[in-house]
């Protein structure tokens, strides 16, 4: 047996294009679907979709279920005290940016409860400072009376010391006067003995 | 250069109610030609203008706007409202407390020293501790302003060299803090 030319094919649809040539060994017939022509392509696509998405309900089916996962708020667990820095939790629903004031009213509004605020501030200093310089002068009085006090038995002692001096000097002058007649000598005799027993 | 807040105008209206009495309602008073006063933020610093004026500030470009009307004071950084000197004029016509400096007390004021006992030639009745007080010479020019030190009966009895009234702003800032009064940003 004479060795047959062998033919490669590159792939099942690269076939022998020649018509007059024999069907293939296999003698496959190309069928309508098979083949890359681009004009068969151009088919409707529905029943395609439909594979497609069956395709995909199998493949979700295959999947195993994702678990849910719960944000601390659903769990309901009690939140850190920490504190939030500011601009960190924005209210919602409340408009975003300044608010101004501009009209005359609200100005007005504002003035008149700052200096109401202000008002009883000074107020209450006032009467503050009042009651203070009341006990400030209630203390001085009686300080000045105490101080009154003092002086008037600083004088009583002073007016008894002078009335005993007096009345020692009474009695003090008699002395004088017998030693200014007599004399001071008279002491001078009774001078220190020592006696030697 | 835009309208304040209402905290903000709260923190300007509280500042300004610390110098003045119930007359500061009639800056925001509307005036005889239907215009009215309005306050404005420009880089931090507050002004008192007309409402007309302020209008025609918006055709102003931000950066180019140096100021406009009369400068009440500026926000710090940290919210607070200060006062500038340039107030005086609103302060000194609404006044609540008043000082008036004998003349050998004005310069050591317009130094930038704080009011003792000695310079003192008037002082109003029934002021309270660290009250704003508006001081003036012997003849009611405004000189500046600042706080009490001590009640009006407290410094009757105080000595000469004790001090009455701390010193806040005075006019001599216009010469000291001339580079900084006026510069944004």
């Amino acid at each position: 047996m004479a060795p047959s030319k062998t033919r490669t094919i590159k792939n099942k649809h690269a076939g022998p294009k020649g018509g007059s040539s024999a069907p293939a060994k296999g003698g496959a017939k190309r069928s309508t679907t098979d083949g890359v022509s681009k004009s068969k392509s151009k088919k409707p696509k529905g029943p395609v979709v439909s594979q497609q998405v069956k395709e995909k309900n199998r493949a979700l089916l295959m999947k195993r279920p994702k678990k849910k996962t719960y944000t601390a708020e659903e769990l309901g667990i009690p939140t850190l005290n920490m504190i939030t820095p500011i601009g960190v939790e924005k209210p919602k629903g409340k408009k975003k940016g300044k608010v101004f004031v501009d009209d005359k009213e609200s100005m007005t509004t504002i003035l008149s409860l700052v200096q109401a605020e202000k008002e009883g501030h000074i107020e209450s200093k006032m009467i503050k400072a009042r009651q203070m310089e009341e006990i400030r002068e209630a203390r001085k009085v009686e300080a000045e009376k105490k101080a009154a006090e003092k002086k008037a038995m600083l004088e009583d002692t002073k007016e008894s010391l002078r009335k005993k001096r007096k009345r020692k000097n009474d009695g003090k002058e008699d002395n004088m006067k017998s030693i200014s007649l007599t004399g001071t000598k008279a002491n001078k005799a009774s001078k220190k003995r020592v006696s030697f027993a | 250069m835009r309208p304040l807040t209402e905290e903000e105008t709260q923190a300007v209206f509280k500042k300004l109610a610390e110098y003045t009495g119930a007359s500061l309602k009639n800056i925001i008073a509307p005036q005889e030609d239907g215009d009215r006063n309005v306050f404005r933020l420009s880089q931090n610093r507050v002004y008192v203008v007309r409402l007309s004026m302020a209008n025609l500030a918006t055709s102003i470009a931000r950066d180019n706007l140096l100021s406009l009307g009369t400068c009440l004071g500026k926000f710090t950084k940290s919210g607070k409202f200060r006062i500038h000197i340039t107030a005086l004029p609103i302060l000194a016509e609404h006044a609540r407390h008043k000082l008036w400096i004998r003349p050998n007390g004005v310069m050591p004021f317009l130094y930038g020293g704080n009011i003792v006992k000695a310079h003192v030639g008037r002082f109003s009745e029934d002021c309270p501790e660290h009250q704003g007080l508006v001081v003036y010479t012997m003849d009611d020019v405004p000189l500046g302003f600042g706080v009490s030190a001590r009640s009006t009966a407290e410094s009757r009895r105080l000595d000469p060299t004790g001090v009455v009234c701390f010193r806040q702003a005075d006019c001599g800032e216009y010469l000291r803090d001339e580079d900084t009064l006026f510069q944004s940003g």
